[in-house]
């Protein structure tokens, strides 16, 4: 059982299972936490009311497994379907008015920096397309252009979907939907390519459908955000609902979509700097990994 | 009535490694990995009955879970 985490001692007979469970067997402070700790050890999230078989659910999942920090962790989430899962997950998060994740962030971020000088403080955006791009667009790219040390996580489901389906800047060109019915006459906007030109040290475009890919790419950009420099992650999860997909097809439609050529091909970009930095993180884990298995031998 | 998965014990192949439904349920908490018998169980309660973890052990040629009315 970690340190930080503990119930005191008085309230342990009124507390439901669920938050002893996370207590007990949840992963707070685990240095190698990630997604095979799923089956074994209580994760971070409870019963959200998504959709059965949003692929929002499951990026979630892997997203909650992996952070490094949970425990030193502040999330930011926004309006659209995301928000019904905030609620349920065991890392403080604060709701920001729609478009204003960023900005919120930028604040947040700061004054911990203030309040705990000696802690590892991590700040985590999570939002939706129509919060990253179009409402909030002007808070995404301000946080970028100053350098803020915090990652942006983009749910891109390419429409509105807690609305009912409308037009949002990441749907693709011609794309019909319930509540827009002409079809989409402009492009996907390119927000990987401007997350890059706008200060990113480290951009990511992916699915959902490998945990172990959302865990090395979450992981990445949170200690690049901590260490060098704003990050961002555009992840797909398609909206299942509005897409007239059933509720056990939200795989099959990430895996089509990172096909070689098709819009969501794992792609990243990294900065000198940062790259500089993963190199180091590798270097020291293999001297780690070295001198483990010279006190062993 | 409420669709929500089963596994059956003698089909699944968790003892030997396999984590596909744990990995990809869209729910969290939800399909366990009981490690005294090393196989998958699912949590009903929080079962939507999305049928993703069928999906993937079917896939894999296990066939071990099946939907059930509750
Ligand atoms: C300031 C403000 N404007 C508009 C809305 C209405 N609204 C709620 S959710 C939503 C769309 C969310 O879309 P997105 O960010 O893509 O998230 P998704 O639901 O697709 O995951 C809108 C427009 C609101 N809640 N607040
Ligand atoms: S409306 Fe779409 S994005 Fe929202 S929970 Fe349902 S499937 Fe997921
Ligand atoms: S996918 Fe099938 S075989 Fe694999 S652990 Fe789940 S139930 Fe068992
Ligand atoms: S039916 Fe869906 S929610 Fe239920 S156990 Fe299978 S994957 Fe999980
Ligand atoms: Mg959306």
């Amino acid at each position: 059982m970690g340190k930080k985490i503990q119930i005191n001692k008085e309230f342990v007979d009124i507390m439901p299972q669920d938050y002893l469970d996370l207590v007990e067997t949840g992963t707070y402070e685990s240095p190698n936490r990630g997604w095979k700790d799923f089956g074994t050890a209580t994760e971070l999230i409870a019963e959200h009311s998504l959709c059965a078989g949003c692929p929002e659910s499951i990026a979630f999942r892997h997203i909650m497994a992996s952070i490094p920090n949970p425990e030193d962790t502040v999330m930011v989430g926004s309006t659209g379907c995301t928000s019904l899962v905030f609620p349920m997950i065991a890392v403080h998060n604060i709701h920001s008015l729609f478009g204003n994740q960023n900005a919120i962030a930028t604040g947040l971020k700061r004054a911990l920096a203030l309040r705990f000088p000696d802690r590892v403080k991590d700040v985590i955006v999570l939002a939706g397309d129509g919060a990253t791009v179009d409402i909030g667009l002007d808070m995404t790219l301000q946080s970028w252009f100053r350098k803020e040390r915090f990652t942006t996580i983009c749910f891109d489901n390419e429409l509105y979907a807690n609305t009912g389906g409308q037009e949002s800047g990441l749907m693709q060109k011609g794309f019909l939907a319930k509540m827009a019915p002409v079809g989409k006459k402009f492009e996907k906007v390119r927000l990987p390519e401007i997350a890059r030109e706008s200060g990113c040290d480290y951009v990511a475009v992916m699915t959902a459908s490998k945990p172990s890919l959302v865990e090395k790419v979450i992981k990445q950009a949170v200690l690049i955000a901590r260490e060098i420099g704003p990050t961002y992650i555009q992840i797909y999860t398609p909206c299942i609902l509005e897409i007239g997909k059933q509720s056990m097809e939200g795989l099959q439609e990430m895996r089509t979509s990172e096909a070689p050529g098709e819009r969501f091909k794992f792609r990243e970009f990294i900065s000198p700097e940062a790259q500089s930095f993963l190199d180091g993180l590798a270097e020291k884990k293999k001297a780690e990994k070295l001198a483990a298995s010279e006190a062993t031998s | 009535m409420y669709n929500v998965a089963e596994v059956n014990a003698e089909e699944c192949v968790a003892q030997k490694g396999c984590r596909l439904c744990i990995m990809y349920c869209p729910e969290a908490n939800c399909i366990q990995l009981d490690t005294s018998k090393m196989k998958a169980v699912i949590v009903e309660s929080r079962c939507k009955g999305c049928e993703l973890c069928v999906v993937v052990c079917d896939a894999a040629k296990h066939q071990a879970i099946k939907m059930v009315a509750r």
